[in-house]
């Protein structure tokens, strides 16, 4: 029965593959369309980490800070701009809000862009808004678009080939809008081979590369042993050699490696030193007390996630030591908590400085001093930003949705609670950006809007493709046409921000 | 006649020709599609120039010939795409060429201009469009008095198939199985089919497989969801931006509605299908080639005509024929109001008419009254006059049979069949046998063609494909899970849409179904001064133990929430859809105690209110199974409150027991309510397909249906692997399901071993595998053995290909 299971046109024997490279597929569909003649980029970077900041990231609260106006019953909301002082940072000439202490003496390593606009689409909307950053389209499409993590996977690779080479942590599945959130967290019509390796929770990551809950690593290895003899002796493997089962047991071989390698390590926080595992949660130490968030508005969530972004940071230094070549930490989008402030903006941004402010500065060191800083590109974004009054843009309002009191007289009215795109800060660290550098201008006044050095999101998209070395003009051929890496090709680097001249395209 | 009219200085600075013989297909080809067929090939001939041929472009157009053979520095092509002459440079649009590309033209002149004849950039005829009725060859000794072999007879003898064994019973009993309902054969059916000795046994497996209208429902459920884009959770739910058409679907399958049938219900539908046409009405702004209209317009020709609107819904198409005006005068059938035509997302302040796809398949009244122009457009798309329609279901139903369609790709259907008759024929039998879906997959799995072992595919799209019969598939998500829950017993334990399963059922099963429904229900003022407009009911029961399995259907008059030993599970529920609920990770052994919390706080007043909840509960403890209805033994409580922690005392509860017959009870659909208890009755356990999915389905490649998807990719991943290797969801299935054969087969390892081999692989261990399992099995017992057992089963490629 065995000869005859399936046709093949040659008379091909199986050979066991074993020396597959990691997510090296030969065929590499969606094709990918150079222009033939586009001049190699040299990468400025191996590595991207993302730092994402969801719900959208108020700027004057956090690194673009106005004057300060505390809290009094009676204020209006039109008076307060930013609910925190500023404090000096390691740059003349640029301050941060309070409660960025670390992350201010940090500034003096890369880049600070306070002049990110977003897009509208017509209505304020986490998902749709969080789909337009990671994939630079705005949705719907025609077509599934990759996220930006995906993008890199497939054109350049994993940089080490035991590790996957997009990397999601701190993103759950089961909250917020349900789908709409998981539709960006994807490789689209790339192919799932480039999709995220979730890590819904850093402290729990090094499940991800272990045997499954309840498997002891000795039952792990017996069940691989008793799988391989199973395999050599299985008739239907004798005959003929057939792609769907050698990419099968590809991936299998591919996967198994992951879990053996010595870099899956890299997964398991528990290695990490406790002084320095200190330093990225605040300083507990035990990580079963960073136990799994419970999404309620009463502040317990917040607690245990301030926790978790830093053990996402920390997670993504061990990861980017081990070569990863794409991480994304996020603070994860939870409608109306993190950074979502529809109400107690202050209060909550006390939370959400605190949660990021030291982990963030001790990534950016421990980086540098394992010498990586310099070929790895860190960025700080949000997919918006927020005002006490404006939503959306000044000329251009969108409707709102957070009622604003004409007087504030509870401190949950104290804060900026509606989504303002007009302005917005991001962050680049290391791998070929300027250091200590400022680019772009907001106003002082309301509207604290962009004035100068616009920044769009192809743009900046751009400016992480070429320093990773990839041409913003790339394009993926799917059903017959051109999808291009930056929305329609139309991505133009930075020049200002990058420490290295732009070669013409 | 007007040449080059370059100088000779500028003539030094063209490019030179490339080095070497230029192949017309690698070198030229490439270029001219993508640079000069815009305007100048596909039915287009700006300045008089066409190149559609060798002799169109000799002869140039109103500035003369394009090319002199042998002399490429004097050629006007070579001038004008050289860009040194700032008066004519051509490309018009688009990336002018680069030197490198300007050689190649150059040595290709100075060549001679070699050209194939086949190769042309003129308008592609179009394809599978119009009826044709064939008749197939006579019978061979050989092809046998199928049609389908009569027609590949023919094939086979040009292309070189040599005639083959058909898949021996074992391999292709299981074949047949996972294709029509998605399932393995038990190892008993897969035994009774062998010994058969009938000579007609397979025509009569494939019969009696396609008879089972339910699990045939099921399994192509997950077809038709990826093709019209339906799914439980999803983008656009959040506020009423989406529609399911799953019931309507459901009960589509298991009727066997005629294809043409469910067409005109999708095109022209009634409330529980308009959610195809509606698509997904996103929040906020959208491009203009993706509101609803334009959506369906895409949807509708993708599906059913199997031709892609996308590129021509911003421009007009650069791949293909179809014009951006075209696109929009399809939308304008669907839309409320005709839509002003946005290229490129910017407004041309122009209108387009109503028009079919084809107009020479027919017009439409351009109607005011969408009610009629969704009546007519359903109509010309399954008129007998359309032979498109059922070619691109036979089509997509060829490529999940065999792997690969008549026509690949398969939303290509302009493109001509690798064998045009076949096709034809098999959409001709398939309208003339009233468009029934069945009859066309008895036509297809009956041939020798569908017997043939299996092909090794190849990893890439091949250039040169010959049939030689079913490509090697790969199990999909659903049946992946479907499978290893049949030969373990586990599967979900309730699902996400709730449908009429009563609809195959006999009608006295029915009507018993239907008594089984009662109702509790309340009337009376609820007072706002005392803050108590929540109600709650109450049912408590004491297990001995926590069960085996428990789940209910609850469904109440307004919207509520359940509450399990004070818990809350699950979200807010809608009123009145009966919801199944799998209660037993909450319930213990001891009092326990669910609540439905009903009501939502009213913004005044009410006079008058009635509350109203039916309910019923499937407990599974120590093998007996029994029910919890709603007809005694609840209480009821009013407060004011959402928090189960500060209800009022107990003492302060009533008994209830007013029940209302379930006809008194309007807000209830009895029937829904009735079909979700008979699922449990009956089954207990559902199938991947009623599920949202979950990180394993992802992984293996169960779509998001945010876009119409007619094809998964089979390819295996990494990320697969690694979600295979020590993914939760498939952990806890296989460590249940170890639990399970365990309690099956407490004595007898060997059996259970069998059992295994038999029902996933559809035969008996080898001599070879018995001592793997034997020495393995030695040193591993218990449940942890049988689950390493089985997962290294579900990784075999002989498990997860279907040959």
């Amino acid at each position: 029965m065995w000869s005859s299971l399936i046709q093949t046109s040659r008379r091909d024997f199986l050979k066991t593959t074993s020396a597959a490279v990691l997510g090296a597929l030969a065929a590499g569909f969606p094709r990918r369309l150079d222009g033939g003649d586009t001049p190699k980029i040299e990468p400025a970077a191996d590595r991207l980490i993302i730092l994402w900041m969801a719900g959208g990231m108020a700027h004057t609260e956090t690194f673009d800070p106005k004057r300060y106006t505390p809290f009094e019953k009676g204020i209006k909301p039109a008076d307060v701009l930013s609910t925190f002082p500023s404090i000096p940072t390691a740059v003349d000439g640029i301050r941060f809000s309070a409660g960025l202490e670390n992350m201010a003496k940090v500034m003096d390593r890369g880049t600070l862009i306070r002049s990110y606009t977003a897009g509208d689409l017509g209505f304020i909307l986490h998902s749709r808004h969080q789909y337009q950053w990671h994939t630079g389209y705005a949705p719907p499409q025609t077509v599934a678009a990759p996220h930006l993590g995906a993008v890199i996977a497939r054109t350049l690779g994993p940089l080490n080939p035991a590790l996957p080479a997009f990397i999601n942590i701190g993103q759950r599945f089961d909250v917020g809008e349900g789908e709409e959130l998981k539709a960006f967290t994807t490789a689209g019509f790339l192919g799932s081979e480039y999709g995220p390796f979730n890590i819904p929770f850093p402290e729990q990551a090094a499940r991800a590369i272990q045997p499954p809950e309840g498997m002891t690593p000795g039952r792990f290895q017996n069940r691989e042993r008793f799988y391989r003899r199973l395999l050599a002796r299985n008739p239907v493997m004798q005959h003929g050699s057939e792609y769907q089962r050698e990419s099968l047991l590809r991936a299998v071989d591919n996967a198994h490696r992951l879990l053996q390698s010595p870099a899956a390590k890299a997964f398991d926080l528990s290695l990490e030193p406790e002084s320095s595992l200190r330093q990225y949660t605040g300083g507990i130490t035990d990580l079963s007390k960073i136990s799994e968030a419970k999404q309620t508005r009463d502040g317990t969530y917040e607690k245990s996630t301030v926790g978790r972004f830093g053990l996402g940071c920390l997670l993504a230094r061990r990861l980017a030591e081990a070569g990863a070549r794409f991480i994304e930490v996020t603070t994860e989008y939870i409608p109306f908590l993190n950074w979502d402030t529809h109400e107690n903006g202050h209060e909550k941004l006390v939370h959400m400085k605190q949660a990021i402010d030291a982990p963030i500065a001790r990534l950016i060191l421990d980086l540098e001093e394992r010498g990586l800083l310099d070929r790895t590109l860190v960025v700080l974004a949000s997919e918006f930003s927020r005002d006490s009054l404006v939503e959306g843009k000044p000329e251009k309002k969108v409707k709102d949705q957070v009622d604003v009191p004409d007087t504030i007289n509870d401190i949950k009215h104290y804060g900026m609670h509606r989504h303002f795109t007009d302005a917005g800060c991001v962050l680049l660290w290391g791998g070929g950006v300027k250091k200590g550098y400022l680019h772009g201008l907001t106003a002082e006044e309301r509207p604290c809007k962009t004035l100068r050095d616009r920044v769009v999101i192809e743009d900046l998209h751009a400016t992480i493709y070429y320093l990773m070395g990839i041409s913003p003009q790339l394009a993926y051929e799917v059903e017959k046409r051109p999808f291009y890496v930056t929305r329609d090709g139309l991505g133009q680097p930075i020049q200002a921000i990058m420490a290295k001249p732009v070669r013409a395209a | 006649m007007v040449w080059a009219a370059l100088s000779p200085e500028q003539r030094q600075q063209l490019p030179p020709p490339a080095a070497g013989k230029v192949d017309f297909t690698k070198d030229i080809q490439p270029i001219l599609q993508i640079s000069c067929a815009q305007c100048h090939g596909r039915g287009k001939d700006k300045g008089g120039f066409k190149i559609d041929t060798r002799e169109d472009f000799l002869r140039g157009g109103d500035s003369g010939p394009a090319a002199r053979p042998g002399d490429s520095a004097g050629s006007l092509v070579i001038e004008m795409v050289s860009g040194l002459d700032p008066d004519n440079i051509m490309p018009k649009k688009g990336k002018r060429l680069t030197p490198q590309q300007v050689g190649l033209l150059r040595a290709w002149i100075d060549q001679g201009m070699e050209w194939p004849k086949e190769i042309t950039f003129a308008r592609q005829p179009l394809h599978n469009l119009h009826p044709r009725r064939v008749e197939p060859p006579p019978p061979t000794p050989r092809s046998g008095a199928h049609p389908v072999d009569r027609w590949l007879e023919d094939y086979y003898a040009k292309h070189g198939v040599a005639p083959v064994a058909v898949a021996p019973d074992r391999v292709w009993a299981r074949r047949v199985y996972l294709d029509v309902l998605g399932v393995l054969p038990t190892p008993e059916e897969l035994e009774a089919f062998v010994a058969d000795r009938r000579s007609d046994k397979r025509v009569r497996l494939v019969q009696r497989l396609l008879q089972d209208n339910h699990r045939y429902a099921e399994h192509w459920l997950s077809f038709w969801n990826d093709l019209l884009r339906n799914d439980y959770k999803g983008t656009g739910y959040i506020d009423g931006g989406r529609k399911q058409i799953t019931a309507w679907l459901y009960s589509a399958l298991v009727t066997n509605m005629p294809y043409d049938r469910m067409v005109r219900q999708l095109l022209n539908p009634p409330p529980e299908a308009e959610g195809f046409l509606k698509g997904i009405v996103w929040r906020g702004a959208v491009n203009s080639s993706q509101t609803p209209a334009m959506q369906a317009a895409q949807n509708v020709s993708q599906v059913f005509m199997g031709v892609n609107l996308k590129c021509a819904s911003c421009h007009d198409s650069f791949i293909n024929d179809y014009t951006l005006a075209g696109t929009y005068a399809l939308a304008n059938v669907f839309s409320e109001e005709p839509l002003e035509i946005f290229e490129c997302d910017k407004p041309t302040g122009r209108k387009a008419g109503y028009a079919f796809l084809y107009p020479e398949l027919g017009t439409l009244t351009p109607s005011t009254n969408r009610q009629e122009r969704l009546r007519e457009v359903a109509a010309l798309m399954t008129s007998e006059r359309n032979g498109r329609l059922p070619r691109t279901l036979v089509n997509r139903l060829w490529a999940r049979f065999f792997g690969r369609g008549l026509v690949e790709p398969v939303d290509d259907m302009d493109a001509p069949a690798w064998h045009p008759e076949l096709l034809d024929w098999l959409a001709e039998d398939f309208v003339a046998h009233g468009y029934d879906i069945k009859h066309l997959m008895t036509t297809i799995m009956t041939s020798r063609a569908y017997q043939r072992p299996a092909v090794a595919g190849a990893e890439a799209p091949e250039a040169h494909y010959v049939f030689r019969g079913p490509l090697v598939r790969r199990l999909t998500a659903e049946q992946f899970r479907d499978v290893l829950g049949e030969i373990t017993g586990v599967g979900y334990t309730s699902p996400q849409p709730t449908v009429d399963w009563l609809l195959p059922e006999p009608s006295e099963l029915q009507t018993q179904r239907l008594q089984q429904v009662t109702v509790l229900q309340w009337t009376n003022t609820l007072e706002t001064a005392t803050n108590r407009w929540m109600s709650w009911f109450v049912r408590e029961w004491v297990l001995a133990s926590p069960p085996a399995e428990a789940q209910a259907v609850l469904a109440a008059n307004v919207e509520w929430k359940l509450y399990i030993n004070g818990k809350a599970v699950g979200d807010t529920r809608p009123a009145a859809t009966p919801v199944v609920v799998d209660l037993a990770p909450h319930l213990r052994g001891g009092l326990n105690v669910l609540a439905m919390r009903v009501g939502k706080k009213p913004e005044k007043p009410p006079v008058e209110t009635n509350r109203s909840v039916a309910a019923w509960v499937r407990l599974k403890t120590e093998g007996t199974v029994w029910a919890l209805d709603t007809k005694r033994e609840w209480k009821l409580v009013h407060a004011g409150t959402n928090d189960w922690g500060s209800l009022p005392a107990v003492e302060e509860w009533q008994m209830l027991s007013t029940h209302a017959t379930s006809s008194e009870a309007r807000w209830l659909n009895e029937r829904q309510f009735a079909a979700a208890v008979h699922s449990l009755e009956r089954w207990g356990r559902y199938r991947a397909a009623w599920v949202a999915a979950d990180s394993l389905a992802v992984a293996l490649n169960r779509p998001n249906r945010e876009q119409v998807c007619t094809g998964r990719p089979s390819q295996a991943t990494t990320l697969q692997a690694l979600e295979l290797a020590n993914g939760k969801a498939l952990s806890a299935l296989l460590r249940q399901g170890a639990e399970e054969l365990k309690a099956r087969f407490p004595h007898a390892p060997e059996t259970l071993i069998r059992t295994v081999y038999r029902h996933a692989l559809g035969r008996a261990p080898t001599a070879g595998e018995w001592a793997v399992i034997r020495e393995y099995f030695k040193e591993n017992k218990g449940r942890e053995g049988i689950e390493d057992f089985l997962w290294s089963i579900a990784m075999l490629p002989e498990f997860q290909m279907i040959y």
